[in-house]
């Protein structure tokens, strides 16, 4: 039993951070939204370079053969940057699904190289982000995974998180690599680990703001209400982390308890973001009202993680039918079944 | 990171196991506030004495097992799932038995662990004062130096436990002049020495579980100050530090009431509120995050690690996890939640424990006072 991250693992996502934070800055994506696509080359070959895409595939097809709590401690930092390229869904959600399936290879090569992009598509989504200048096609049909290159022209849908690019769904069709709920569980893990990214970030800005900000001539920050707010909102995020671990790690032993894990995740991680959201426009005031300052990127970014990949009712719906149900063993000494 | 126990944490679990099993008392015990179910708990400290699980974390030399943090949640989680006995030597356990290890003479330790670890004498804490309360360092209590003695004088407060316990420690003003955290000692007392008053207090449930306590010029030995007179103030922080921020509370409490929380959910499904049946679920998940968390923290520690400010922290989790489970409890009951015992005797445990729920956000530091830390020393905002 031994619940901490490596030495390896803290070095990782410290410079994977450090990187996003040179070159993923804010204003970059205040650029991004400034521009027609939303995307960038440069900033997708400067994910590539820094090996990212092939995080999770394995070396023999050129990847680094992490693991997917690797993944999770990857796409917190993804959050915390707000990085609008379509990087976890392929790096982290679609390459362990393809690892697992078997006979990939070649797609799996082609992820680590950047030259491959994977849309997912579920039931559970009105939409497929980033369908448009995705190479393949992850979809579902009778609760099988299929996979299948991408030919189609979609139909653009405007999100109000300006930096994601949704598309109507695609006919569902390919071959099968797997199941329908296995895509669900990892894009559900991902985007839980994600959304405490976004969370940290917010609480960031707020913090900056309040020590900045001056009323009544001293910092807002000393004011206690402030302080009490901004206190409360780093327990819920502090406790939705190791949630998400531990949920990763029963997704990658394939546990039969991990669905429930993984909406534990989900629900803590969004709620924890979705009240950080409010609290940090709460702290900028007026200024947090506004499309000039940053935190918006932030706390749209939010909104949408929470209601993707399954929404509170369809994540409580799982915790239900295995606690209040009874096919979980709950109680003391099963803190890990 | 590797959430699966080894082959000797299962042998561990199951020899707590089959220890418990053969020992916790079939019949709950009466409340420890009460004067005969205070005897009964400490009857139960020596129970788990003999069998050499008092004080699992403890040194052997000390008398304990010298237990890892993972053995020691593993222990709890053994301890909660047999339903055993609150520990009316909390106190010795997780507050002064340390503070004595780090601080104390090799006098002071065979003269205070030994007892304390065979349940021979039971604890209590005595730190707030009716003027000195989240602010600590207001306290007047005197202790004067005559000779090789200290003269106390003075007043504390909410000192839970003191109605029956055997001894005392608490942080007295050496330093009449001094101000504020300087001038503090800590200093260890015989409730029944003389000149000590005890005033037992009724609790919000009616029984006396802290006391007043006068002190009108007790004499007590200078031998029994821990570390330089003075130095009170850090060796009571200290005290309050890791072995609280991690060990006050164990997940396995918090586990075992949602466990029943849900049972109870199942039986009251039908006439039960909808937003309920959502907050018996947070209940059973906050207190896997709790758990999750500790697990990860005793790692941390284990590793070498420190707990700083985060303690704080796990102290407005597990104290508002704890509350609201409970207050869903009463809720479910319903018109029955006022009762304190149920159709055929059995006690109301929901309503004693969601009494005493209440207080966890006050004791140990008040959650207001946690999110002054939490924002001041985590967040670096301006005092
Ligand atoms: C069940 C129970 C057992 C206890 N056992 C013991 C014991 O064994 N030994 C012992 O020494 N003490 C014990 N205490 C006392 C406990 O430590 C104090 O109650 C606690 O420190 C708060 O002090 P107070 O009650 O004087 O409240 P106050 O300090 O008067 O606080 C009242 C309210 O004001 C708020 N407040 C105070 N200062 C601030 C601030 N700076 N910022 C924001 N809000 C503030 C508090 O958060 C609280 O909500 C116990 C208390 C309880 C309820």
């Amino acid at each position: 039993m031994d619940f901490t991250i490596t030495e390896d693992q803290a070095v990782l996502t410290q410079g994977v951070r450090d990187y996003l934070a040179g070159v993923h800055a804010p204003e970059l994506l205040r650029a991004l939204d400034a521009s027609d696509s939303r995307r960038s080359a440069d900033v997708w070959q400067g994910l590539v370079e820094m090996g990212l895409p092939g995080l999770l595939v394995p070396e023999a097809e050129g990847g680094l053969g992490l693991s997917l709590l690797d993944g999770v401690l990857i796409a917190a930092e993804l959050g915390r940057a707000g990085v609008a390229e379509p990087l976890a869904d392929t790096a982290l959600i679609a390459a362990p699904l393809l690892g697992k399936a078997g006979n990939q290879d070649a797609l799996l090569a082609a992820i680590a190289t950047g030259e491959a992009k994977i849309a997912l598509q579920h039931p559970v989504n009105p939409w497929v982000a980033d369908l448009n200048g995705a190479s393949h096609v992850l979809s579902v049909k009778d609760g099988a995974l299929l996979l299948a290159e991408n030919n189609g022209r979609a139909d653009l849908l405007e999100s109000v998180d300006p930096l994601r690019r949704l598309y109507a769904p695609v006919a569902a069709e390919g071959t099968e690599v797997g199941s329908a709920d296995a895509l669900l569980d990892h894009a559900a893990l991902i985007d839980a680990a994600q959304l405490v990214g976004v969370a940290d970030a917010m609480l960031e800005q707020a913090t900056d703001y309040a020590k900045n900000r001056s009323q009544f001539g001293q910092p807002i920050g000393s004011f206690q209400a402030v302080k009490h707010h901004l206190a409360t909102a780093v327990v819920k995020i502090e406790f939705a982390k190791p949630v998400i671990q531990r949920a990763a790690v029963a997704l990658a032993e394939g546990s039969a308890s991990a669905p429930v894990h993984v909406s534990h995740a989900k629900l803590a991680a969004a709620d924890a973001a979705w009240a950080m959201s409010e609290t940090a426009i709460q702290t900028h005031g007026a200024m947090g009202y506004t499309y000039e300052v940053d935190l918006h990127f932030w706390m749209k970014r939010a909104w949408a993680l929470s209601g993707a990949w399954g929404d509170r009712a369809f994540h409580l719906a799982r915790i239900d039918a295995a606690v209040i149900g009874g096919a979980l063993p709950i109680g003391p000494g099963h803190s890990f079944a | 990171m590797h959430l699966a126990y080894t082959s000797e944490q299962q042998a561990f679990r199951a020899e707590v196991r089959a220890w418990m099993e053969a020992n916790v008392p079939k019949k709950p015990l009466v409340t420890l506030e009460r004067e005969d179910g205070y005897h009964q708990h400490v009857e139960w400290e020596r129970k788990l004495a003999s069998g050499n699980w008092g004080m699992v974390t403890w040194p052997e030399a000390y008398g304990g097992r010298g237990l890892d943090l993972i053995q020691w949640l593993i222990f709890e989680e053994e301890y909660y799932r047999a339903g055993a006995p609150l520990r009316v030597n909390q106190n010795g356990i997780f507050l002064l038995g340390p503070t004595v290890m780090e601080f104390g003479t090799d006098e002071q330790k065979a003269r205070f662990l030994t007892p304390m670890a065979k349940g021979e004498l039971i604890w209590a804490q005595a730190w707030s004062e009716p003027n000195a309360g989240s602010d600590m360092a207001a306290i007047t209590s005197k202790a004067i130096r005559d000779g090789d003695h200290y003269v106390i004088s003075g007043q504390k407060t909410w000192s839970s436990r003191a109605s029956f316990a055997d001894w005392g420690f608490g942080l007295f003003r050496t330093d009449p002049d001094s101000k504020r955290h300087k001038g503090l000692s800590f200093i260890l007392f015989d409730l029944n020495a003389p000149g000590v008053t005890r005033r037992p207090i009724r609790q919000l449930h009616g029984d006396p579980g802290f006391a007043e306590l006068f002190f009108d010029e007790v004499r007590v030995p200078v031998a029994n100050r821990i570390a330089g007179e003075g130095e009170g103030w850090n060796v009571a922080m200290a005290t309050a530090g890791f072995e609280r921020g991690l060990m006050l509370r164990s997940p396995a409490r918090f586990q075992a009431a949602a466990e029943r929380l849900v049972a109870l959910f199942r039986k009251h499904e039908a006439a039960a509120a909808p937003a309920a049946r959502e907050q018996v679920m947070q209940a059973w998940m906050d207190a896997q995050a709790y758990a999750y968390n500790t697990y990860a923290v005793a790692s941390k520690i284990m590793a070498g690690g420190h707990i700083g400010a985060e303690a704080s922290l796990n102290k407005i989790f597990w104290s508002e996890l704890d509350r609201a489970a409970h207050r869903t409890a009463m809720q479910l009951l319903g018109a029955s939640a006022e009762l304190r015992h149920f159709d055929g005797g059995a006690l109301n445990t929901w309503l004693e424990g969601y009494i005493f729920s209440l207080s966890g956000p006050i004791y140990a530091g008040s959650n207001e006072i946690q999110r002054n830390i939490i924002a001041e020393r985590l967040l670096g905002l301006p005092r």
